[in-house]
C-alpha cells in the first residue's frame, strides 16, 4: 500500500459513452472510472456491451463521448497510448506458423517496453519450446504463450477479455496465479471480463455490471459485501420481509424464501432469518433477470 | 492447487486473519518466522493483494507480526502470550458463562469438579 496521494488521477475516466450497431445501441450513456493499483471486473451476458468498452478503450472502434485513458483519446493517440496499454482478448489470435521464438522477437522489435529475458524466465516453467510452432500449440499453452508475451511488457494498464476463455481449470488458475505472483502490483491496473465469475471474484477489486450497454453496478467489492444480503425468510415472516423491498425473491421447497436485499442493514434482516452474502454469481443472476426473455 | 473454501459470512480479509491467528495458536507459526510474502499468499488464494495486506496489517496493528525493512512480516516474540492472553479472556466472557450454567444445572458441586480435575495438576 502506498502512502502517496497520485492514485486519485483515473486510469480510464469515460463519460456518456455511445455506440451503436445496426440498430442496437451497445454502449448507452455509459460513465464509469477506473482508478490505478484495482483489478476490475467487467460482467455482463452475452452482447452486452463488454467487449465493446474494451474496444473502446483499446482505441478499436469509433464511439461518441468523452474517454481518457491514462490521460489520452484513445481514438487520436492510440500510437501513444498502447506502450503503456497491454491486452489479451480471446479473438487475437497469433499466427499458426509462428514459432514460439519469432513470437518473441516480433513484440521485443515492436514494443519499447518489453524485457525478453522475463518473457523468457515465464516460458521456463511451462512446457512450450523456442522452436515449436503456434499450431502445435494447445489453446492452453497459447494462452500462457500470449500471458508471458504481456507479462514481460512493463504496462500501466492491463485488459483481458475473456483470457480463460475456453481453458481446463488447470491452466485457468495457473493463469490468474502467475498474474497475482508475477505480474500484478499496485502501479498497475488490470480490467477482465469473464463469465467464470466465481473463480475470480475474490481476485477482483472492485466490480461493474454491464447490461444493455449501462453500468447497473459499479462499486469496490468491499462494498459488494456490505451493501447485499441474502435472508432465508421463514413462511411467517414473509409480509415484513417484503415490507422492506428485496430486489429479488426466489422460493425453495419446504416453504423457504430467499430474498436478496441492496442497503438494508444486517441487523434489521437477521430478524427474519438466516443471513448470508451473496457471491457474485448469485447478484449477477439477481440483477440480470429476464436479459434473454 | 489449494483448494480454498471461504465461508460467505464474514469477510474474506478477516477470514484470512483468522486463519493465521490459528496456525499461530496451534504452533505451526512461532515466534520468529517469516509469513508468506502478500504475492504469495495472493496467487496461492487466489485472493488480491489488498485483501491479503488487509489481513497482514490488522495482525501487525495487534502486535502479532511485524514487519522487517525489506524482508517481508514476521511473527513477534509476543505473539504467543497475547495471544494467549486474548484467548483466555474470550474463554472467561465467551464460553465459560455457558459451561457454568450447564455445571449449575447439573447440580455438580466444588468438590465433583476438582475432583475431576485432580489428575490433570
Amino acid at each position: 500500500m502506498n502512502a502517496s496521494n497520485d492514485t486519485l488521477a483515473p486510469v480510464i475516466s469515460a463519460r456518456n459513452l455511445r455506440k451503436a450497431y445496426k440498430n442496437k445501441l451497445a454502449l448507452d450513456n455509459t460513465t464509469f472510472d477506473v482508478a490505478p493499483g484495482r483489478i476490475l471486473g467487467l460482467i455482463g451476458p452475452n452482447g452486452a456491451g463488454k467487449t465493446t468498452a474494451l474496444k473502446a478503450v483499446l482505441g478499436l472502434i469509433p464511439f461518441e463521448g468523452d474517454l481518457r485513458v491514462l490521460g489520452r483519446d484513445p481514438r487520436s493517440e492510440r500510437d501513444e497510448l498502447m506502450n503503456d496499454v497491454c491486452f489479451i482478448a480471446d479473438v487475437a489470435v497469433l499466427p499458426r506458423w509462428m514459432r514460439v521464438r519469432e513470437a518473441i522477437e516480433f513484440v521485443s522489435g515492436v514494443h519499447p517496453r518489453f524485457d525478453r529475458a522475463r518473457c523468457e524466465r515465464f516460458l521456463h516453467g511451462t512446457q512450450l519450446k523456442p522452436q515449436m510452432r503456434v499450431r502445435e500449440l494447445s489453446k492452453g499453452m497459447i494462452v500462457q504463450l500470449h500471458l508471458a508475451l504481456v507479462m514481460a511488457i512493463d504496462a500501466k494498464l492491463l485488459v483481458l477479455d475473456e483470457p480463460t476463455l475456453g481453458l481446463d481449470i488447470l491452466y485457468r488458475k495457473q493463469f490468474y496465479q502467475r498474474l497475482l505472483e508475477d505480474y500484478f502490483d499496485e502501479q498497475k491496473t488490470i480490467i477482465v471480463t469473464t463469465h467464470q465469475v466465481e473463480e475470480i471474484e475474490h481476485i477482483l477489486t472492485d466490480v461493474m455490471f454491464i447490461r444493455d450497454g449501462r453500468i447497473v453496478l459499479d462499486a469496490p467489492m468491499e462494498d459488494v459485501g456490505q451493501r447485499y444480503v441474502e435472508v432465508l425468510v421463514n413462511a411467517d415472516r414473509l409480509e415484513a420481509a417484503r415490507a422492506l423491498k428485496p430486489i429479488d425473491e426466489r422460493s425453495l421447497p419446504f416453504g423457504k424464501t430467499v430474498m436478496l436485499f441492496d442497503g438494508v442493514a444486517r441487523s434489521q434482516l437477521a430478524a427474519l432469518g438466516e443471513t448470508r452474502s451473496p457471491g457474485l454469481a448469485d447478484l449477477f443472476v439477481a440483477t440480470m433477470k429476464g436479459t434473454y426473455a | 492447487m489449494t483448494a480454498v473454501q471461504w465461508s460467505d459470512g464474514a469477510p474474506i480479509y478477516r477470514q484470512l486473519k483468522e486463519r493465521v491467528v490459528a496456525m499461530m495458536l496451534d504452533g505451526v507459526l512461532k515466534p520468529g518466522d517469516a509469513l508468506p510474502s502478500v504475492r504469495q499468499v495472493a496467487a496461492e488464494y487466489q485472493l488480491n493483494p489488498i485483501t491479503v495486506s488487509r489481513a497482514y496489517q490488522e495482525l501487525a496493528d495487534e502486535a502479532l507480526v511485524e514487519k522487517r525493512r525489506g524482508l517481508g512480516m514476521y511473527v513477534t516474540e509476543e505473539a504467543s502470550r497475547k495471544l494467549l492472553a486474548s484467548e483466555r479472556e474470550r474463554f472467561l466472557r465467551e464460553e465459560w458463562p455457558l459451561v457454568l450454567e450447564r455445571i449449575q444445572r447439573l447440580g455438580l458441586s466444588t468438590t465433583d469438579l476438582l475432583q475431576t480435575a485432580g489428575g490433570a495438576k
